[in-house]
């Protein structure tokens, strides 16, 4: 009886045991399962204080500061802040010991570094970048740079090493440190085109029309600026060479011309013109003869923006169903295809491997209704968008980088026209910072 | 008459109950001699201080026939070459002594050439100049980059070792930018977990890649298209090769969940 008892007792306990061990291995089979990310992870980039080799530490510091900065906001690679990279600069291949940086806190998988100093009169920075992780060959590529010894050349040098880092390890990304922003400088009641570095730094003037400029377009070849400008016959197209330093010949023809945009093979160039009595987009060639119109609406037809992947297309602005919506077609004004279903759109800006357009939006347009104007990024192929400024205030005229990661926009925190600066984001919205201080408006990033 | 008659009864009565008693005993005798004997032998499994249960005792290890030690002539993903084995020298028979032979005039025939004959080897022999495994492709080469994403694993094999090792920075940013455009999305959510398919492509100065083409296919065309999907979206390419002309580089896009 007692026997029997246990048995029955220890079958239970057997029961429960199984019962135990089904439950952990049914645990077992379903792991929790944590999904990293759904690309690939950046690369973690030290950059490394340069040595100064007897010379003015005033370049080094320049140098330093410009290079991080480039690095930075390349948004490609996972940066080392300067507080975590070891104290000691190694300034040759011979000092780098690859042990201090592979290690914790740095943990860097490559370091860029290098010394500068001037000698005999040129500013000379040998600049090296090493793969940590490779130690039997470390190196993955070294540069030496010879300039004229000055803050700028110092930055210089800076843009190009840090280029020469992007296009080695981004991938296939061009650099974009040695590209210039254009832009227009309020001063004084005129309009000014001034130019600066894409950094913001090195701002300075490049006409002096002493009249009204508008919405400067740099030529492909980096050779001219298309504006617009107020003169004795209203608003006419203007083209500035920057070889010469001077206005070169674009015909003028009657009504507003405003809008210039250049395209992609540098040949022709298209604007809106109202000659014809309404606001049309015409297309002609770069001294603005065989001007041919390509657009046959009622309404206003403005901002053109040519596909600068194949040059076969154009997006602009049409008001042709009442407030101004964004549109795309064909270069010779064919096959016409609304993007946007509604709101206020305006100055649109086609991305460089022509997937995209980034354009300022206002999608409850209207008194009383929510939301402000924004910039916005729409895939052309679906036609969905997201938007990527939220809350700083107007925003318009975005700008693609050469390189279609970076966007450049003008932002007025209060609405007010005269409170316009340009800022600066990656193409999905983060790392906005401003270039400039406030009385600047309509960027335009150079094409390399 | 009638006492004889009873004297000749009891008589025959008595014989019947004597043949019954022995035939009793007989029996009784036998059955204990059965049972005795029975007793005696052993059951399987018995034990003679427990009986009913079976005894099983550990043992640290289980004696096994002995491996055969490792292949040293086998060049398996190893850094240094090793040296090529010396081709085993054929097995050839001994030429029959002319004597043994009957040579019979007219017909020469099988039983003349059957000793002859070398049997062919039961293996393919090592080819002494080769430095590829004789077991397994895939084990020839470490992979040079193993990404993984959402839904799969991308390794990256570069058929120029030197290069590999050289430049292992440069092949990671191969891998690194193939997956980030691989979109296993593309993939039929019905595709049996672990299919994987191989593709080749070369990578020219510039750093485009060229001349993609499925080296293994997976049998699951949605696989196959969107592992060349991904190399067909890389526009810029993976930047200028860091030397040479052109590498030639395959890559291994395993589906999983």
């Amino acid at each position: 009886m007692m026997t029997s008892g246990f048995l029955r007792w220890r079958t239970g306990l057997t029961a429960v045991a199984f019962s135990f061990l089904a439950a952990t291995s049914a645990l077992a089979q379903s792991p929790f399962q944590i999904v990293t990310s759904s690309g690939a992870g950046s690369i973690r980039l030290a950059a490394a204080n340069f040595k100064a080799t007897g010379g003015d530490p005033a370049y080094q510091h320049t140098f330093d500061t410009v290079l991080f900065s480039d690095l930075e906001s390349a948004g490609i690679f996972d940066l080392v802040a300067k507080s975590l990279i070891p104290t000691a600069t190694p300034g040759s291949p011979s000092e780098m010991s690859l042990g201090q940086w592979s290690a914790a806190p740095a943990s860097a998988q490559m370091v860029a570094f290098g010394n500068l100093g001037v000698q005999g009169g040129r500013l000379v920075v040998n600049g090296f970048l090493d793969d940590v992780r490779n130690t039997q060959y470390p190196q993955v590529f070294a540069r030496q740079y010879s300039e004229e010894p000055s803050e700028d050349s110092a930055r210089q040098i800076a843009h190009r090493f840090a280029d020469e880092i992007i296009l080695r390890l981004g991938g296939g990304t061009l650099g974009i440190a040695e590209t210039k922003i254009f832009y227009v400088k309020l001063g004084g009641g005129n309009k000014e085109i001034w130019m600066m570095d894409y950094d913001g730094a090195n701002q300075h003037a490049v006409t002096h029309l002493g009249t009204i400029a508008l919405s400067p377009r740099i030529s492909p070849d980096n050779s001219r600026i298309a504006f617009s400008a107020l003169d004795k016959n209203g608003f006419q197209i203007k083209m500035w060479s920057m070889l010469l330093g001077r206005l070169v010949n674009f015909s003028s023809a009657g009504g507003a011309n405003l809008s210039p945009a250049w395209a992609p093979n540098g040949q022709q160039i298209a604007f809106s013109s109202s000659r014809t009595g309404d606001p049309e987009i015409w297309v002609s060639d770069t001294s603005g003869n065989i001007a041919h119109r390509i657009t046959s609406f009622v309404g206003p037809d403005v901002s053109p923006s040519w596909n600068p992947r194949t040059g076969a297309q154009i997006a602009w602005i049409s008001g042709r169903t009442g407030l101004p919506q964004l549109y795309i077609m064909d270069a010779d004004g064919s096959n016409v295809q609304r993007m946007t279903d509604g709101g206020y759109a305006t100055s649109v800006s086609w991305s460089p491997n022509g997937q995209f357009l980034a354009f300022a939006w206002d999608r409850k347009y209207g008194p009383g209704a929510p939301g402000g104007q924004d910039i916005y990024v729409m895939e052309i192929a679906t036609k969905r968008w997201i938007q990527l400024t939220h809350d700083i205030g107007r925003c318009d005229f975005p700008s693609w980088s050469p390189d279609g990661r970076h966007i450049v926009f003008s932002n007025s925190e209060d609405g007010h026209d005269s409170h316009d600066r340009i800022m600066s984001m990656l193409a999905d919205g983060t790392q906005q910072h401003a270039l400039t201080g406030t009385g600047a408006d309509m960027p335009n990033w150079s094409w390399k | 008459m009638s006492t004889y008659a009873i004297d000749d009864r009891e008589d025959k009565l008595r014989g019947g109950l004597f043949g019954a008693i022995a035939l009793h005993v007989l029996l009784a005798a036998a059955l204990v001699a059965v049972a005795l004997l029975r007793h005696t032998t052993q059951h399987w499994g018995e034990h003679s201080s427990e009986t009913g249960a079976i005894q099983a005792s550990m043992v640290s290890a289980i004696p096994l026939p002995q491996k055969a030690p490792p292949v040293d002539n086998s060049v398996l993903a190893s850094e240094d070459v090793s040296k090529a084995p010396t081709p085993p020298k054929e097995a050839t028979q001994p030429p029959p002594r002319p004597m043994d032979v009957l040579i019979k005039a007219k017909t020469p025939d099988k039983a003349a050439i059957k000793p002859n004959t070398v049997t062919p080897p039961k293996h393919p022999q090592p080819t002494p100049d080769s430095r590829k495994a004789t077991s397994g492709e895939a084990a020839t080469q470490l992979p040079q980059s193993i990404e993984d994403v959402t839904h799969g694993t991308a390794t990256l094999t570069v058929q120029n070792r030197t290069f590999g090792d050289r430049y292992a920075y440069y092949l990671e940013i191969v891998g690194r930018t193939v997956s980030q455009n691989w979109f296993t999305q593309e993939i039929d959510p019905r595709t049996p977990v672990g299919r994987s398919v191989t593709v080749t492509f070369d990578v020219d100065r510039d750093g485009m890649p060229t001349n993609v083409r499925i080296q293994t296919p997976s049998g699951v065309p949605s696989l196959d298209n969107s592992a060349l999907h991904a190399l067909q979206r890389i526009e810029n390419g993976f930047g200028p090769l860091p030397a040479g002309n052109q590498i030639t580089i395959s890559d291994t896009f395993e589906y999983h969940r």
